[in-house]
């Protein structure tokens, strides 16, 4: 009967950590992105494989920039 | 007296009799205390299932808690027992007297007794005087009360005790017997008084104690799913005491402190939970660094300086902020909703607050709020409201398309060909 205290789905410990994991992964995947844009030809290009590359540096930037936003004290 | 006692027969169905009580006001600081002592017995036909506290008009507008408790087991293991106390109305009351009825755990039968402890709490009830006073003097309160304690019973024995903070005592009434010993001073003891008897006393004394006020408090908490409550409370002090006249010189404040504003106050402690973060006090013109904060296991304390001492009448506006971890005070309840239990009072001792109100923000997605606040204050506030996780992942999402969006315009600025020279 005693009442579940309610905590954040990740531990709050892990924070820093994430941001700085996940903002890294981010910014190495958008490298790959701007990397492909400036080798290939404009005929060589497939656009399925810009986009994906794009939507996973963008959910993992994202991510990275809330928990950066989190260990520094603004709780959003 | 038999006809006395047979009006009052008909409106009660029963009569206790207070065989014995003693009373103790405590003076000591600029907040009121008094704590009774009551042996009540039954002397009626039948059984008393509440016992009934009177209080004087202007006195009952003041109070800030009254709390009642009884005694079980013996002697070593004597437990205190809380007992609940509600305000009643009766038809026949003299004066305007309001009453309160403490409910006992056990209907007390004919002929039964049984002592009951009483607190209660008394705010703004001592008035400053001389009204004005100087830097280099010193501040003497008047204290009105009754020699006799106001009750709708019969009172076979009574003693009240009331202690001053020191022994400077200007005067006070004489209702014989009385005697003055020290810092305390005794009136009784009295031999059967009459129902709502009242004799009123006052006593002028001497006390330093801060007075201190908050006229307006504004507390605002913010609940975030992902670990944190913020607090932010907005502060209006004043010091309620015998108003400053005459100028106000630092260097005869600072270089004799035991004769110059001795009824000013500098500092002023609040207790705060205990892990605590990220706390600060701030005022329209920024931060105010002269605070303490000392952390602990069950309690945080915060020392807090205003710019300046405050004498009569002088205020001080700040603001308080502090984070709290969430898992102290967020809960779910069995039937799925999550509640806040928060206390409701405010976190600095010793002072007073005329008006407060609580703001709670809930996070974005929240549905049906609604609270319980129950009275007297000092107690935790509650907070329902249905809240589903999925709706934390609002944030990240909004990031996440923002950076998408970006990617997106990029694809779209490279594919398009803006030459004008076929390549």
């Amino acid at each position: 009967m005693a009442p579940k205290p309610i905590s954040s789905p990740v531990p709050v410990a892990w924070y820093p950590s994430l941001a700085v994991l996940m903002l890294s992964i981010g910014l190495v995947v958008t490298a790959s992105f701007f990397i492909y844009e400036a080798t290939s030809s404009r005929r060589n290009r497939s656009l399925s494989k810009e986009i994906t590359t794009g939507a996973v540096a963008s959910v993992f930037l994202g991510f990275g920039s809330l928990f950066l936003l989190l260990a520094t004290g603004v709780y959003v | 007296m038999e006809a006395i006692r047979r009006s009052i027969d008909l409106s009660y169905s029963f009569i206790v009799d207070l065989s014995m009580d003693q009373i103790r006001i405590d003076l000591t600081s600029s907040i009121v205390r008094v704590f009774l002592t009551l042996k009540v017995e039954n002397t009626g036909a039948s059984q008393a299932s509440d016992v009934l506290l009177a209080f004087p008009p202007t006195e009952a507008e003041h109070l800030a808690i009254v709390k009642a408790s009884t005694a079980e087991g013996k002697r070593k293991r004597k437990t205190y027992v809380p007992l609940s106390v509600n305000p009643t109305e009766l038809p026949d009351a003299p004066n305007g007297a309001r009453l309160f009825s403490i409910s006992l755990r056990n209907p007390l039968k004919t002929g039964e007794a049984a002592v009951l402890e009483v607190l209660y709490i008394v705010t703004h009830c001592l008035e400053p005087f001389p009204v004005e006073i100087s830097q280099s003097e010193t501040q003497f309160v008047y204290y009105h009360d009754s020699a006799t304690l106001l009750s709708p019973y019969h009172v076979m024995e009574q003693i009240t005790y009331i202690k001053t903070p020191n022994n400077k005592v200007e005067s006070y009434t004489r209702v014989d017997p009385t005697n003055r010993a020290g810092t305390e001073l005794r009136y009784g003891l009295y031999h059967d008084l009459p129902p709502y008897s009242y004799s009123p006393i006052i006593v002028h004394f001497e006390n330093n104690n801060p007075f201190a006020v908050v006229e307006e408090l504004v507390r605002e908490v913010e609940i975030s799913h992902w670990g944190n409550l913020q607090v932010r409370e907005h502060y209006k002090l004043k010091h309620a005491g015998a108003r400053h006249k005459g100028v106000f010189s630092r260097v005869e404040y600072q270089s004799r402190p035991s004769i110059s504003g001795v009824s000013s106050f500098k500092h002023l402690l609040a207790r705060l939970p205990p892990r605590v973060h990220s706390v600060y006090y701030r005022d329209e013109i920024g931060n105010i660094s002269s605070s303490h904060l000392r952390l602990g296991s069950q309690k945080s304390e915060l020392e807090i300086e205003p710019r300046y001492p405050l004498f009569g009448g002088w205020k001080a506006t700040f603001v308080i902020g502090y984070g709290l971890p969430l898992q102290d005070f967020l809960f779910e309840s069995p039937d799925g909703r999550h509640y806040l239990n928060f206390s409701f009072g405010c976190p600095l001792l010793e002072t007073v607050v005329d008006e407060l109100t609580i703001k709670v923000v809930l996070p974005e997605g929240s549905k049906n709020p609604s609270s319980a606040v129950p009275f007297p204050v000092n107690q935790q506030l509650e907070v329902y409201y249905d809240f589903s996780p999925i709706s934390m992942l609002a944030e990240p999402l909004m990031l996440v398309s923002a950076v998408f969006l970006f990617f997106i315009a990029c694809i779209a600025y490279l594919h398009i060909d803006l030459s004008i020279r076929k390549s």
